[in-house]
């Protein structure tokens, strides 16, 4: 190898050397403003909700639902709402059906679980009707055409009776899926 | 593939042209460091303008939420801290970076012919870059930003004529409020960083069509901008970045103090690089400093491509910027050891942190109410304790030396530091004669002289003196206070038989029982001692110590809070369990 070749090739590796420390600086100053933001911006959907409690809601007394079963609709208003920083108090969140059996109480979720609209109790049929697609519903919430277009029966609620007052722990669903699951 | 589709964008865009006209820039004499500063400018602006986005999906502009969002971002949500670090501390080094490049530019004679107009667009530019700094500083909503703002939109209205009209339009109003915020943030995230990336592009327009200004003698053969100067370019922006990083970690981001609250004192300081504007103010009218000085240095500033002439003008025009800085930085050192010297604002500073501090506490904890977090701040029997001692008692009473906040009092103390008020130590000490009398308890009112001090404790005799930390414990017991632990009941009865004198431990006439009472029904000629320092004892001496229960007629000058309605029933409850929360600190 002649000297001319080898400077030559030395000031090959020289610039391959520069020209790669370059870029590379040039980018991770580039990308960086984008990546210290990046954890932030993610936070909503890696925050982790789901293992919270849903807390107990006071909704009505027991002496105030019909002792034949016959449902009756309640607003369901939120002691205590969160919203980012602001914790609001006393806050509508929606409306259950409550229906006595005996002591015991159920609970179902006014919205209907296949698209969400307001399901109406229906006296004369004595059963509950979504009057946005048609679904039908027993009294005790299960779908009772064949081809009903809500894929699963009425949401239900955790209830307890303490000291004659109802207490209900109030959740929406993911809508249009065959299994119940908390949103 | 690659290439096809390259060749097809390059031939409806010509980019690689422009591309290559923009990397093979000549760079006559070499690549230098002394070149780096526009480069490290725009990128350090391009962070600004992204984290700035990126914040802007946080940021709520009103004044019941803007601080508590940033709250949130900056103590909830993930990473926020560092997000929010990383553009305050950037907008900081961008001020730095201001300063090298405009003396780079000035002690190279690069703002001479004809580069003038390149010049004056940098002097906008950085008048746009001190005007983002301004209106960021207001945003979070602080005690901090609100009363410094407060100042520099009140300057605004020293310009003549159409100044109170400008402050008007700036504020939103003439009070600050939501309006205040809302055109603060829309001139801070649109038309002054708009503004500045227009400026931007004209300056990098004029920089390419002149050519780097070379710096005489030239050290190296010409090179070009690509990779040479781009490679020095980014290690100074890495450089940056990497100081950046460092402050934002050491710090844990930037700085949040307590929500703005217009009621509450808070000594208004700017951001650090506008001190010495600040300090100015203090030996100038605000005319002089918000209008003629001003003024007087922009135009100065706009006439120096032409002053630079000459070789002597260049002198003055480089020796005028030395002694800009130079002034600045002394201002700046004045406003610091001012600030320092000075020990009300070392308290106010304190308090403010307390007040922040104990608002994060409390939003961590139970969010916050639609009203906002000053309201959180105002309903805090903590904070509110503090406040209302300051303001009804610190007059004549301290506690722990200092008027319940920390700051100190003007007035001498004249009644009793309260700090730790019935506690064991506290009532051991008070049954001492010397600090009976010593200012720190009865020494500035008239019990100095009264007949516990001169006949009671000053008579005692070893023996005797013995005995009173036991009742002091007594007494402390008696108080119930939260910190304190209970006596057992036998030791109490043992306790009570001494402060009844029933073995005739004590002289006849220096025994408690001669004036006091505790658990009895004679009404001794002395403050009854029956749940002496509870909270239904203290509340009740508080509402009306003239009470017979109390100093009766003896009283020395204790107003009666609650019979002359000086503070309201919750105000003294709050007040008492406030007293009665903590030890004194030593
Ligand atoms: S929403 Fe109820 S049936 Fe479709």
């Amino acid at each position: 190898m002649t000297d001319s070749s080898k400077k030559q090739e030395k000031q090959e590796d020289r610039r391959k050397f520069i020209v790669t420390s370059t870029i590379g600086a040039s980018a991770a100053c580039a990308l960086f403003p984008f990546a210290s933001g990046i954890p932030s911006v993610l936070d909503p959907a890696t925050r982790d909700k789901g293992n919270s409690e849903v807390p107990w809601t006071k909704i009505a007394k027991l002496s105030s639902l019909p002792e034949d079963g016959t449902p009756t609709k309640f607003e369901v208003i939120l002691a205590k709402v969160r919203d980012a920083w602001t914790t609001y108090t006393d806050i509508p969140a929606g409306a259950v059906y409550l229906a006595r059996k005996g002591e015991e109480v159920v609970a179902f979720n006014l919205k209907c679980p296949h698209l969400g609209c307001a399901i109406d109790y229906r006296k004369n049929s004595n059963d509950y009707f979504c009057p946005c697609h048609n679904s039908t519903f027993a009294l005790d919430g299960a779908v009772t055409t064949e081809n009903s277009p809500s894929p699963r029966g009425m949401d239900t609620m955790d209830t307890k009776v303490e000291n004659g007052e109802v207490w209900i722990r109030f959740q929406q669903f993911v809508p249009n899926i065959k299994e119940k699951v908390p949103v | 593939m690659m290439k096809g589709i390259m060749d097809w964008i390059d031939d409806r865009s010509g980019i690689r042209g422009l591309v290559k006209e923009a990397l093979y820039e000549k760079v006559p004499g070499g690549a230098r460091w002394r070149y780096v500063w526009g480069s490290c400018l725009t990128f350090v602006f391009f962070t600004q303008v992204v984290t700035g986005t990126l914040l802007w999906m946080f940021y709520s502009p009103s004044t019941q939420t803007a601080w508590e969002s940033v709250y949130f971002l900056e103590y909830q949500v993930a990473g926020g801290w560092f997000l929010r670090g990383v553009h305050h501390y950037m907008a900081q080094a961008m001020i730095v970076l201001l300063v090298l490049h405009l003396m780079q530019v000035v002690i190279d004679g690069a703002y001479k012919a004809p580069r003038e107009l390149n010049f004056w667009f940098g002097i906008l530019m950085l008048g746009v870059t001190l005007a983002l700094s301004l209106t960021g500083y207001l945003l979070p909503w602080d005690q901090k930003g609100y009363w410094a703002t407060a100042v520099a939109t009140n300057l605004m209205a020293e310009v003549p004529l159409i100044g109170p009209i400008i402050q008007k339009v700036v504020v939103g109003g003439v009070e600050y409020g939501h309006h205040t915020l809302t055109r603060f943030f829309a001139l801070h995230a649109g038309i002054l960083p708009a503004s500045l990336i227009g400026l931007v592009v004209v300056h990098i327009y004029l920089f390419r069509k002149h050519g780097i200004h070379v710096k005489e003698p030239r050290p190296k053969k010409d090179s070009y901008f690509w990779p040479d100067q781009i490679l020095k370019d980014a290690v100074a922006c890495l450089a940056v970045l990497l100081a950046v990083v460092t402050l934002t970690i050491y710090f844990h981001g930037a700085p949040l103090g307590p929500p703005a609250d217009p009621s509450n004192e808070f000594p208004a300081r700017p951001e650090w690089y506008f001190l010495f504007l600040f300090q100015l103010l203090k030996y100038v009218p605000a005319f002089w400093g918000a209008v003629i000085i001003p003024v007087f240095l922009v135009v100065w500033m706009f006439l120096q491509p032409f002053i630079g002439k000459s070789k002597v003008g260049h002198r003055i025009n480089v020796g005028f910027w030395w002694a800009l800085i130079a002034g600045s930085v002394f201002l700046t050192f004045l406003a610091v050891s001012e600030d320092q010297a000075n020990i009300k604002h070392g308290a106010a500073i304190e308090e403010a942190k307390w007040q922040a501090d104990r608002v994060i506490e409390i939003a961590n904890a139970e969010g916050i109410p639609p009203l906002g977090a000053v309201s959180l701040l105002r309903a805090d029997p903590k904070n509110q304790g503090r406040r209302l001692f300051a303001a009804h008692c610190a007059s004549c009473h301290r506690y722990n030396g200092h008027d319940g906040r920390g700051y100190p009092v003007d007035d001498p103390q004249s009644a009793a530091d309260l700090a730790g008020f019935a506690s064991t130590a506290w009532v051991t000490e008070l049954l001492n004669y010397d600090h009976y009398v010593s200012d720190k308890y009865f020494g500035g009112t008239k019990f100095k002289d009264g007949t516990m001090a001169r006949k009671v404790l000053a008579k005692y005799t070893e023996e005797e003196n013995k005995l009173l930390p036991e009742i002091a414990r007594l007494l402390a017991d008696e108080a119930n206070l939260p910190y304190e632990e209970k006596l057992e009941e036998e030791k109490r009865d043992e306790l009570l038989a001494l402060f009844y004198n029933d073995d005739l431990d004590f002289e006849d006439g220096r025994a408690c029982i001669d004036c006091h009472d505790i658990d009895s029904e004679d009404e001794g000629s002395a403050p009854d001692l029956t749940g002496y320092g509870s909270r239904e004892w203290l509340i009740a001496f508080i509402e009306n110590p003239e009470d017979s229960r109390f100093y009766g007629k003896k009283n020395d000058r204790m107003p009666c809070y609650g019979r002359d309605d000086k503070l309201k029933p919750e105000e003294i409850e709050i007040l008492v369990d406030w007293i009665r929360a903590s030890p004194a600190t030593p």
